[in-house]
């Protein structure tokens, strides 16, 4: 087609997701959503099928198509003009019931050409925890309302009915029909946009630029996958709850122009809400995709066509009917995303034009605890510690990983000012830094994960209570690459009644300064509700990034930087860097470095194999 | 007129340019133009003042012995910020949160100012190296609390051990002090402070509770490590140019342009680096706003495209918005400033083929004003959009910049032929116009997005078109975007400057506290009185008689629970009374609702107070500009024949009217397709559009 229309109208449709995600961000007014960007905003062909992902949480853009497409199968020649429809069961399409999709088809002149679609995280979705997440949960009927597909709006009126209904169910009514509205209001302004585009350009033409912009997509794909080598490459994440370990088990098998995720031997479904549906897993494989291999191509079905997967049914990433899966956002499904991106950074590792593309994995391990109960203003206070979107990067073929740079399949998070959750829970933060030897070692460093350490305060109950699924604390998830080491694992410890608190012999008491100056029981937790009352302390650490090479090859002066910046200690850099650095932090010792380098290569291999 | 001081000078400092206007009561608008001359930008200014000198006969010092007011905007301290040119910073803040200015917030400092090609692409983006490293980041024992109280008291010893440290062992010559929550309790940033001058007196020190008193540790962070690295440089580069200029026989005041429109003494300024960031484009909204308001249009969308960049600032009911996240480089900050939003698209800009599909995009790379656009024949082998200009007809080769350089229009085809034209499958004038159309396209798709954004329809705007670009794409862009008309306005080539004399003297002071909906007013009017006292002493300080003083109350409202925030502004008397205050929440609920949509509000929750602002204006006396009376319609006398041009109804070149700018009158009227050259842009009016010259030589573009 015409190479000047089509790039006029490319142009647009990327603008109308624009204009859409702002309508979302501005109705909703919640903190998840404007500073999380836990949301997503996309355009889908009359089919269902993806025509432009707009950059937010990934994982949703090939399941709201599925969303789409179980809509057009469940009701048929009965989708009307200005009709939404609401779907949130992770059977059918959905990632969580948290995560609802509103979808809704757009007509020009009586007949359905498109469709618009997007998500936000509920403030509440009537389960058995606040907020949604329930690590307990021992099936999906615990996990509040879920539907596989209601009409929610017909012909542009809300049905009150279903409305109330929905709201009747959850915590929170009136920030939940906020969210509602939030995601109405988008779907019109995507619909209003589209027939202005329509108008303008004609159906004929409109429609043959979207179908020119998914064939040029698939196409594009195809070539890079020709370039890049064929072959196999694993990963195998695994997931630790309460001592019991799940394993999601990834071999990526690239052949000419296709790609074929396998998840065979993974652990079969677990008794945790971990799990995920088939639906979730192509989303969590896909969130990595995009952004690795697609990052110059328009992300729509035509990058969904050359790739396969396989999920075996009754498995962790393929789990059945009533399978509690309310965690699997930051279970099953994240390990879906490392391990994809753990394979993909493989391959393009292994390509001399494409090695500059290949990361190791980022952010392994969201936390996602879930604050709750009455803060210091007299109010009620549900929500997630936005710290859980802070991330880590993973390091790069020619560069470190960026500290607390984010996460691939969200690439636009950011976390809150604690002066900002300092102000809606009555919580007080002893410390939020980077975490000394977080970032995974290697030729280049994982970007460093942080720490946080919190505390009640002002809290008219005397405290808080918290979710946390915290997996993660007993095995690195961010794996390397190219020989790099993983980040350091996530950890979460209660420390109970940090009596030093209220001495009031200790000055600074109350201010510890890391988790070992906080005296109390300490104990490790990482699955359920627990409290935060009184003096107790909450610390928190979140996972580095992978490294990438070997350590023993990083630059020692970059290891001597490192320690100054606090970000590896001393022992770490001669340890594992084979570094020998001064007590003052001045200078390297070039001559030790090299003999404890020269040490550490060899006692890597046995004695009997050297020689 | 001896010894009467009756001009008044505006003089802005650009990347490029140094633009000024000299004004008088009864005279026309006198311009100066002189290159800018980095990082000695006083030498261009001066330059620039004598340009304007000279068109009026006298030398530099007789007119700056005349002159009873000087205004000034500089790009000096976004320069320094460029160019990493700032003191050697060191950073003192709360212990245990020593990292709040190297991690951004997580990924927010990585992606912040990114476009959709590095949204994509996270491999290969980073953050912008921090101003200060970690090395010279100090944590110090204390700590306030959501409240402003104490509950850790400051450790003065280590803060001295730790600003010692910093200038004795690393070498920093500046110091920024921020703690948590000093917003509400500034007591220990002063005492810090104090001890800095006491053990440290060479260094430069700023609090962020003198710079930034607003909640949210990272970005005040931030905006007192700017105005640390960046104070010097600004404060020297004030001084000096207050020196120079009365060396040169200049004895009246220097008022400096902020990024919110206002104009601050130079002495007060030169204390605020971070609030001369992009002080050009904002002047040059503030300008818009005057011109709109002076022809009766309250409601403006100003459009500045240069050789690199587009931008646009919207103007409301007479009311300018506030950028919400401001970042200057990729350095987020917090200070009043008017939202202007950029694209990387002008003249300059690069029309190149994506790799592999061949479909066609402009910019974001440009070609600057060297080796520029290759039609200049300065070097330049890239096809560049002025370039497509010229193939389309647009512009005359032989009188550009009023015959200044001639272009060479066979360079340009050949270049975009084989790099463009020949690789699309297209012949050079059809490839030509469909570039010139996806460049007005994406300009049209931007102010869409931004008119969205603030809740507004383009379709209630006067499109105003300033710079050596945008005349010629407005009348496209705006039809697309259905506005009002099209304004190509007299003073449209140094916008900026002209902007400068239309502002007044502004201090804008703000009070960061909670309180609920209701408060009882008396407690809003007791915070307000410490404000209102400081800013009637400040301007009556500077001269201004209290009739010359308005002080205008507004707040800052939101939804319990939301994170939007909405500065209203306050209509009734003050202090308030009940009735008052009352109606200050009605407006902010109108206000949310137009701004975020039809049923975003969230009542249930309550409404909350977050900040009492004041703003405290001077009132400058405004040159009037003379009308010239109309003379008839007919525009012949101009006509400097016919060519043919792209028409865009037409889809292909079509014959159009040429005109001389310099010899319309006020009254003429140009029925489109036709082209009118003035020494500076080209203005193309489309097919079924009417350009008129108005009384003060604007050009004011109608559909029909």
């Amino acid at each position: 087609m015409d190479p000047i229309t089509f790039s006029i109208i490319r142009h647009r449709l990327f603008r109308i997701v624009d204009e859409a995600v702002i309508t979302l961000k501005h109705v909703s007014g919640s903190a998840i959503t404007n500073e999380g960007h836990d949301l997503m905003v996309s355009l889908y062909r009359a089919d269902g099928s993806l025509l432009m992902g707009g950059v937010g949480f990934l994982h949703h853009l090939t399941s709201a198509a599925e969303a789409c497409k179980a809509t057009i199968r469940r009701f048929g020649d009965d989708i009307a003009e200005g009709d939404v429809f609401l779907l949130n069961d992770p059977y059918t399409a959905a990632l969580h019931t948290s995560d609802i999709y509103l979808v809704a088809p757009i007509h020009y002149r009586g007949e359905l050409v498109a469709w618009s679609a997007c998500f936000v995280h509920v403030y509440d979705i009537g389960a058995t925890n606040p907020g949604g997440f329930c690590p307990d949960a021992p099936d999906i009927f615990t996990e509040g309302f879920s539907s596989p597909g209601i009409r929610l709006v017909s012909g542009g009126r809300v049905n009150q009915d279903v409305m109330d209904t929905l709201l009747n169910m959850v915590r929170s009514p009136e920030m939940v029909a906020l969210d509602m509205s939030s995601m109405i209001a988008c779907n019109n302004v995507a619909r209003e946009r589209m027939l202005a585009l329509i108008e303008k350009y004609g159906h004929e033409t409109v429609d043959e630029a979207c179908r020119t912009l998914i064939e040029q997509s698939e196409t594009l794909l195809r070539e890079r996958l020709r370039e890049l080598p064929d072959g196999s490459w694993r990963s195998r994440q695994y997931i630790d709850v309460n001592g019991e370990v799940f394993k999601v088990n990834l071999t990526m098998t690239k052949r000419d122009d296709g790609l074929v995720f396998d998840f065979s031997g993974s652990s079969p479904q677990a008794p945790h809400a971990i799990n995920c549906t088939k639906w979730a897993s192509l989303g969590g494989l896909f969130a990595p995709l995009f952004p690795l291999l697609c990052y110059d191509i328009t992300w729509n079905e035509g990058v969904v066509r050359p790739i396969e997967m396989i999920a075996p049914e009754g498995s962790i990433v393929n789990c059945t009917r009533p399978a509690p899966v309310s965690v699997a956002t930051v279970g099953a499904i994240q390990s879906v995303n490392n391990a994809a991106c753990a394979a993909i950074g493989k391959m393009l590792d292994a390509s001399e034009k494409y090695a500059g593309e290949a990361t190791a994995v980022w952010h392994a391990n969201h936390f996602a605890v879930f604050m709750f109960g009455r803060n210091q203003h007299g109010g009620e206070a549900i929500g997630i510690l936005t710290e859980t979107f802070a991330g880590s990067g993973g390091a790069r073929n020619f560069a470190d990983g960026i500290d607390v740079g984010g996460e691939i399949p969200n690439p636009i998070s950011r976390m809150a000012n604690v002066e900002t959750l300092e102000t809606i829970f009555p919580l007080r933060y002893l410390f939020r830094r980077r975490m000394t030897d977080s970032g995974g070692p290697g030729r280049y460093r994982g970007g460093a994960g942080m720490e946080i350490g919190l505390t009640p305060h002002d809290a008219p109950d005397g405290g808080l209570h918290y979710v946390v699924s915290g997996k993660g604390a007993d095995f690195p998830m961010s794996e390397g690459l190219a020989g790099g080491y993983p980040g350091a694992p996530n950890s979460y410890i209660w420390v109970k009644n940090n009596e030093a608190g209220t001495d009031p012999r200790n000055a600074d008491a109350g201010f510890g300064q890391s988790v070992d100056d906080l005296p109390g029981e300490q104990e490790r937790i990482s699955w359920g509700v627990f409290p935060l009352m009184g003096d107790d302390v909450l610390y928190l650490r979140w996972n580095g990034g992978g490294g990438y090479g070997d350590p023993l090859d990083r630059e020692p002066g970059s290891v001597l930087e490192d320690c100054r910046a606090g970000v590896v200690s001393r022992e770490t850099a001669a340890r594992v860097y084979g570094v020998a650095i001064d007590e003052d932090l001045a200078a390297f010792d070039a001559a030790a470095t090299e003999a404890r380098r020269r040490a550490l290569a060899a006692a890597r291999v046995p004695a009997e194999a050297a020689e | 007129m001896n010894g009467e001081k009756t001009y008044v000078i505006a003089t802005d400092v650009g990347g490029t340019c140094t633009d000024t206007v000299v004004f008088a009561a009864g005279e026309p608008v006198h311009i100066g133009k002189a290159l800018s001359t980095p990082p000695d930008f006083a030498n261009g200014v001066l330059d620039s003042i004598r340009s304007a000198a000279d068109s009026m006969g006298f030398g530099l010092e007789d007119l700056l012995k005349r002159t009873g007011l000087f205004t000034h905007g500089s790009t000096v301290v976004d320069n320094a910020l460029l160019t990493r040119d700032g003191a050697r910073t060191g950073l003192i803040t709360t212990e245990g949160f020593e990292d709040t200015l190297l991690v951004t917030r997580g990924a927010y400092g990585r992606w912040a100012g990114l476009a959709e090609e590095g949204l994509k692409h996270p491999v290969k983006t980073d953050r912008a190296p921090s101003l200060v490293p970690a090395e010279r980041i100090r944590g110090i024992p204390e700590r306030v609390d959501y409240k402003g109280a104490v509950i850790r008291e400051l450790d003065e010893e280590a803060a001295e051990a730790a600003i010692r440290h910093l200038v004795e062992a690393m070498g920093v010559e500046a110091i920024a002090i921020c703690f948590l929550w000093s917003c509400y309790n500034p007591d220990h940033e002063r005492r810090v402070r104090d001890i800095a001058a006491a053990v440290a007196p060479g260094a430069y020190v700023t609090i962020s509770s003198d710079i930034a008193p607003v909640p949210g540790e990272y970005e005040r962070t931030s905006t007192t490590v700017i105005n640390a690295y960046a104070g010097r440089i600004a404060y020297d580069y004030i001084t000096d140019l207050e020196a120079l200029l009365a060396e040169k026989g200049y004895g009246g005041p220097l008022l400096v342009m902020q990024g919110y429109g206002g104009l601050l003494p130079a002495e007060e300024s030169s204390r605020r680096a971070v609030g001369m960031i992009e002080c050009g484009p904002a002047a040059g909204v503030i300008g818009a706003r005057f011109l709109g308001g002076a022809m009766g249009d309250p409601d403006v969308i100003a459009a500045d495209m240069g050789g690199t960049t587009f931008k646009v600032g919207v103007i409301q009911g007479g009311e300018l918005e506030f950028a919400r996240e401001p970042l200057v480089d990729r350095y987020h900050y917090v200070a009043p400033k008017i939202e202007v939003v950029s694209i990387g698209a002008g003249g300059g800009s690069i029309v190149s083929l994506e790799p592999r599909t061949n479909v066609p995009r402009v910019g974001p790379k440009s070609a600057g004003a060297r080796p520029g656009p290759v039609c200049y024949g300065l070097g330049g082998v890239e096809p560049t959009l002025t370039d497509v200009m010229t193939l389309i007809g647009y512009m005359d080769p032989e009188i550009f910049l009023g015959g200044a350089m001639r272009l060479d229009v066979d360079a340009a085809r050949a270049a975009f032929e084989a790099k463009i034209a020949r690789p699309m499958g297209m012949a050079v004038n059809e490839a030509a116009f469909g570039i010139f159309r996806v460049a007005a396209a994406q300009i049209a798709d931007l102010i869409h997005e931004i008119t969205v954004e603030r809740g507004l329809d383009p379709r209630d705007f006067v499109l105003h078109a300033f710079g050596g670009s945008c005349p010629l794409l407005a009348g496209v862009f705006g039809r697309e975007l259905s506005v009002k008309r099209i304004v190509v306005p007299y003073t449209a080539a140094v916008n900026c400057a002209f902007g400068l004399v239309s502002a007044d003297v502004v201090h804008e002071f703000a009070h960061t506290t909670m309180r609920p909906v209701p408060t009882p007013a008396e407690e809003i009017n007791a915070l307000y009185a410490p404000m209102v006292e400081r800013a009637r002493d400040q301007l009556g300080a500077e001269g201004f008689a209290e009739d010359d003083i308005a002080l205008q109350w507004s707040a800052d409202l939101r939804y319990r629970r939301q994170v939007h925030e909405v500065t209203t502004p306050v209509r009734a008397a003050t202090p308030l009374d009940e009735a008052g205050l009352e109606a200050l929440v009605s407006d902010f609920e109108a206000l949310y609702e137009r701004k975020y949509g039809k049923g975003s509000a969230y009542r249930g929750a309550g409404i909350e107070m977050t900040m009492f602002r004041l703003s405290a204006r001077g009132r400058m006396t405004r040159p009037e500009i003379p009308a010239e009376p109309l003379a008839g319609e007919d525009a012949r006398a101009a006509r400097r024949g016919r060519r043919d041009v792209f028409v865009e109804a037409e889809g292909g070149l079509a014959p159009a009217d040429i005109y001389d700018f310099a010899a319309l009158a006020p009254g003429n009227l140009v029925a489109g397709p036709a082209v009118i050259h003035t020494p500076i842009t080209t203005i193309v009016v489309q097919a079924a559009q009417t350009a008129r010259m108005d009384p003060w030589r604007n050009i004011v573009i109608a559909f029909d």
